[in-house]
C-alpha cells in the first residue's frame, strides 16, 4: 500500500476493491482489481519492468498510455504485452523481458 | 558536450551524436537518417522521437520542417501477430 | 456492417459517437486503453470561478450517455491496420476485423520528449504518465519529483501532484540545444507563459499575465528571482536547467546548472536536486499515424502542436467517409475536442442521411459553439489557434478544387 494515494483532497478516499496475488520474476505482490500491471508494479516501488535487449539497460513505464512501448513484459509462457495497458488479474504471472541471448533465434 | 549520452530513439538506443554525425556525413533527411542509424525503426514504430527526429535533422540542415511526413507510418502500426492480422484472435502483441 | 466507427474513447470520440447515435446510427468505439476517456483522465484543475474540473467524473458521464444512445464501447483494443474499399472501411485490431461504412479518428495527441542524458532510466517518464499514475490508478510514482519543461501543462500537473501527496521538489528548464529550442531560453518561456497565462489555471500566473500586457518579457526575467517563484509551494526555476538525470539503476536526481535570461550556463553553478522520479514536459502532438496509413494529405503547422490531417470545419478529411475529431486536429483542451467531436458525429449523421435541414442546423450550432469554445478556453496550448485552423480550413478547399479540377481534365 505504500505508494497508492489513498486519501485525496478533491477526489476522495479510494474505494474498496478486491485483492489479487499477481507473480512478477516468480515473486508475488498484491495489486488491486483495476491496475494495470504497471501500476501494481509502481505501487509496491518497482521501477524496473525490463532491460534493453542489447545493451541490458533497465526501462520502466515511460508514457503509461501505450504509445512507448516501453514497459512491455511477458505474462505467462510467451505472451508480450504493455504492462501500462493490461490489466491484472489473479494468479498473473509476469516476467522481465531482458538482454538477447546470443545464438538463440527469437525472442519469445 | 553530452551528445554521446544522450539518447534520442529509446528503442534502438540511437544518440545525438550519430544523428548529427550522419547528417554530417551525409547532409541527409530524417527519412535517410532513420534508416542509416535506425532510429524511430524500433519496437514503438517511432512514435516517442519521430519529433525529436525532425526537429534535429530541420536544425541540421537548415531547413524548414514542410507539410509531409518525412517519417513515414506503415502498417501494422502496432507489433502484432500473423494469426491476428490473418482475422483469427491471438492475444499476443509481438512476435 | 456498422454505420460508423470511432477510433478513440476519449473526449472527441465520445460526444462524437452520442451525436451520431442519437441521430439513429449504428455506432461503435474502440479504444487501447483499458479505461473510457482518453485524455480526460487524469484531468483535474480548477477553473476561474474556483470549480473544479475534474476530467474523471467527465468522462464517466460520457460513458454512461453513450451507453443509453445505444453505442458499443470496447476497451482494450488496439488498431494494427485500415483498409478502404467500395463498400466502407476494414479495421485490423489486436481482437480482429471490425467493418464500417464511415470512420472518425478521434486518436488523440501524443507528448512529445525533450531527451536528455539518463532520460532512459526507470523512474524518468513523461508529466502526462505521472498525471494518469497519481489520478487514474491512484499510485504515486515516487514520493519526491523534478519535472524539467516550464508551461502550462507541466504546471497544471505539478500542482495535481502535489494533491497526491507528491513533493515536487522544483519546475526547471531544459538544457539549451537543438531538441528543447524556445523551452530551453528563459526569456522566450516567461514570454510564452506571460502571453497564456491570463487563461492559466492559477490565480498566481493569471495575475504575471495581466503583468505581462505592462512589462515586456526581456525586461522582467532580469528580474525574475534566480531562486524561483513559487506556485502551491512548487518552485519554478525558469533559470535553472537540467542537464543530466542521474542514477545507476533508477531515477535518484536531476543535476542542473544555473542559467542567464538567453540560456547560457554560469559556470560553477552545478547542483544536484535529489528526486525519486522525474518528469519530463515537452509538449503535446497530434497523433497522425493512423490518418496517415489511410492516405489523408497533412498540413504542418506549429500552433497546432505538427502535422495535422487537412480538414474542414465539418471535421471532413479529403479521403471520402473519414473524419476527424479532438487533439488529432491540432492540440487544444477537452472541451474544444468535446466540441468538435459533436460536429463530427452530426456531420456524419448529415452525410448518412442526405444532409437533412435539421441535422444541418444542428451542425451550424454545433460549429459555432467549437469557436465559442476555443475563444473561452481556460487552457490554450498555443497562441494564435483560431488562425492556424483557418490555415487548415484553407488547404482543405484548395485540395477540393484541385481534386476536382484533376476529375474534369481526365
Amino acid at each position: 500500500m505504500r505508494m497508492r494515494v489513498v486519501n485525496h483532497p478533491v477526489l476522495g478516499n479510494l474505494p474498496e476493491r478486491n485483492r489479487v496475488t499477481i507473480y512478477f520474476n516468480n515473486q508475488p505482490f498484491q495489486a488491486y482489481e483495476g491496475d494495470t500491471i504497471a501500476s501494481a508494479m509502481m505501487a509496491e516501488g518497482i521501477k524496473t519492468l525490463r532491460n534493453h535487449e542489447e545493451s541490458g539497460n533497465g526501462r520502466g513505464i515511460y508514457c503509461n498510455i501505450g504509445h512507448c512501448f516501453e514497459c512491455r513484459v511477458q505474462v505467462g509462457e510467451r505472451k508480450v504485452v504493455r504492462a501500462c495497458l493490461t490489466p491484472v488479474s489473479e494468479g498473473m504471472d509476469i516476467y522481465s523481458l531482458s538482454v538477447f541471448k546470443k545464438g538463440s533465434e527469437s525472442h519469445c | 558536450m553530452s551528445d554521446e549520452k544522450t539518447i534520442i530513439c529509446r528503442c534502438e538506443e540511437v544518440s545525438l551524436k550519430t544523428i548529427n554525425d550522419t547528417v554530417y556525413q551525409y547532409s541527409c533527411s530524417s527519412r535517410e537518417v532513420k534508416l542509416r542509424t535506425r532510429a524511430g525503426m524500433g519496437y514503438c514504430g517511432g512514435r516517442t522521437c519521430r519529433h525529436v527526429i525532425d526537429t534535429i535533422v530541420a536544425d541540421l540542415n537548415q531547413k524548414v520542417i514542410t507539410d509531409d511526413i518525412q517519417l513515414s507510418y506503415r502498417p501494422p502500426v502496432r507489433p502484432i501477430t500473423f494469426g491476428a492480422l490473418g482475422g483469427v484472435y491471438h492475444e499476443n502483441e509481438s512476435c | 456492417m456498422l454505420n460508423l466507427l470511432i477510433i478513440g474513447a476519449g473526449p472527441a470520440g465520445l460526444k462524437a459517437a452520442i451525436a451520431a447515435a442519437e441521430q439513429g446510427l449504428n455506432v461503435k468505439v474502440i479504444d487501447e486503453f483499458p479505461k473510457v476517456g482518453g485524455r480526460l483522465l487524469g484531468q483535474l484543475h480548477q477553473e476561474p470561478n474556483g470549480e473544479w474540473w475534474n476530467g474523471m467524473e467527465m468522462g464517466e458521464k460520457l460513458h454512461q450517455k453513450a451507453i443509453r444512445a445505444g453505442v458499443d464501447i470496447q476497451c482494450e483494443v488496439s488498431v494494427v491496420d485500415i483498409s478502404q474499399s467500395v463498400s466502407g472501411w476494414t479495421v485490423y485490431t489486436s481482437q480482429g476485423m471490425i467493418e464500417a461504412r464511415k470512420l472518425l479518428l478521434a486518436t488523440g495527441a501524443t507528448e512529445t520528449p525533450i531527451p536528455i542524458p539518463g532520460w532512459t532510466l526507470p523512474g524518468v517518464m513523461s508529466i502526462g504518465a505521472a498525471q494518469v499514475m497519481g489520478n487514474v490508478h491512484r499510485v504515486k510514482p515516487g514520493n519526491t519529483c523534478v519535472i524539467i519543461g516550464a508551461n502550462v501543462l507541466s504546471m497544471a500537473i505539478a500542482n495535481e501532484l502535489r494533491l497526491c501527496g507528491i513533493k515536487v521538489k522544483e519546475i526547471v528548464l531544459p538544457a539549451v540545444g537543438p531538441i528543447s529550442k524556445d523551452a530551453g531560453i528563459p526569456e522566450k518561456v516567461l514570454a510564452s507563459l506571460m502571453k497564456l497565462t491570463h487563461l492559466a489555471p492559477t490565480v498566481i500566473l493569471r495575475q504575471a499575465g495581466k503583468l505581462g500586457k505592462f512589462i515586456n518579457p526581456s525586461f522582467a526575467i532580469k528580474y525574475f528571482p534566480r531562486r524561483g517563484i513559487k506556485l502551491f509551494g512548487i518552485p519554478i526555476r525558469l533559470k535553472t536547467a537540467a542537464v543530466e538525470i542521474m542514477g545507476e539503476d533508477h531515477v535518484t536526481g536531476v543535476q542542473t546548472v544555473t542559467i542567464s535570461s538567453d540560456g547560457k550556463v554560469i559556470p560553477g553553478s552545478e547542483k544536484v536536486t535529489e528526486a525519486d522520479f522525474v518528469c519530463i514536459a515537452g509538449g503535446l502532438a497530434p497523433m497522425s499515424e493512423l490518418a496517415s496509413i489511410v492516405g489523408c494529405s497533412f498540413k504542418y503547422v506549429q500552433e497546432l502542436g505538427g502535422h495535422v490531417p487537412v480538414h474542414n470545419e465539418r471535421m471532413q478529411t479529403n479521403v471520402p467517409n473519414l473524419f476527424v475529431a479532438g487533439n488529432i486536429t491540432g492540440v487544444e483542451s477537452a472541451k474544444v475536442a468535446m466540441a468538435q467531436g459533436k460536429v463530427a458525429g452530426l456531420a456524419i449523421a448529415s452525410e448518412w442521411k442526405g444532409k437533412r435541414q435539421e441535422i444541418e442546423l444542428a451542425l451550424t450550432t454545433a460549429m459555432e459553439e467549437v469557436r465559442k469554445t476555443r475563444a473561452e478556453a481556460l487552457i490554450q496550448f498555443q497562441p494564435g489557434i483560431s488562425e492556424a485552423r483557418d490555415t487548415v480550413y484553407h488547404q482543405f478547399t484548395l485540395d477540393e478544387l484541385r481534386m476536382k479540377q484533376e476529375v474534369s481534365v481526365s
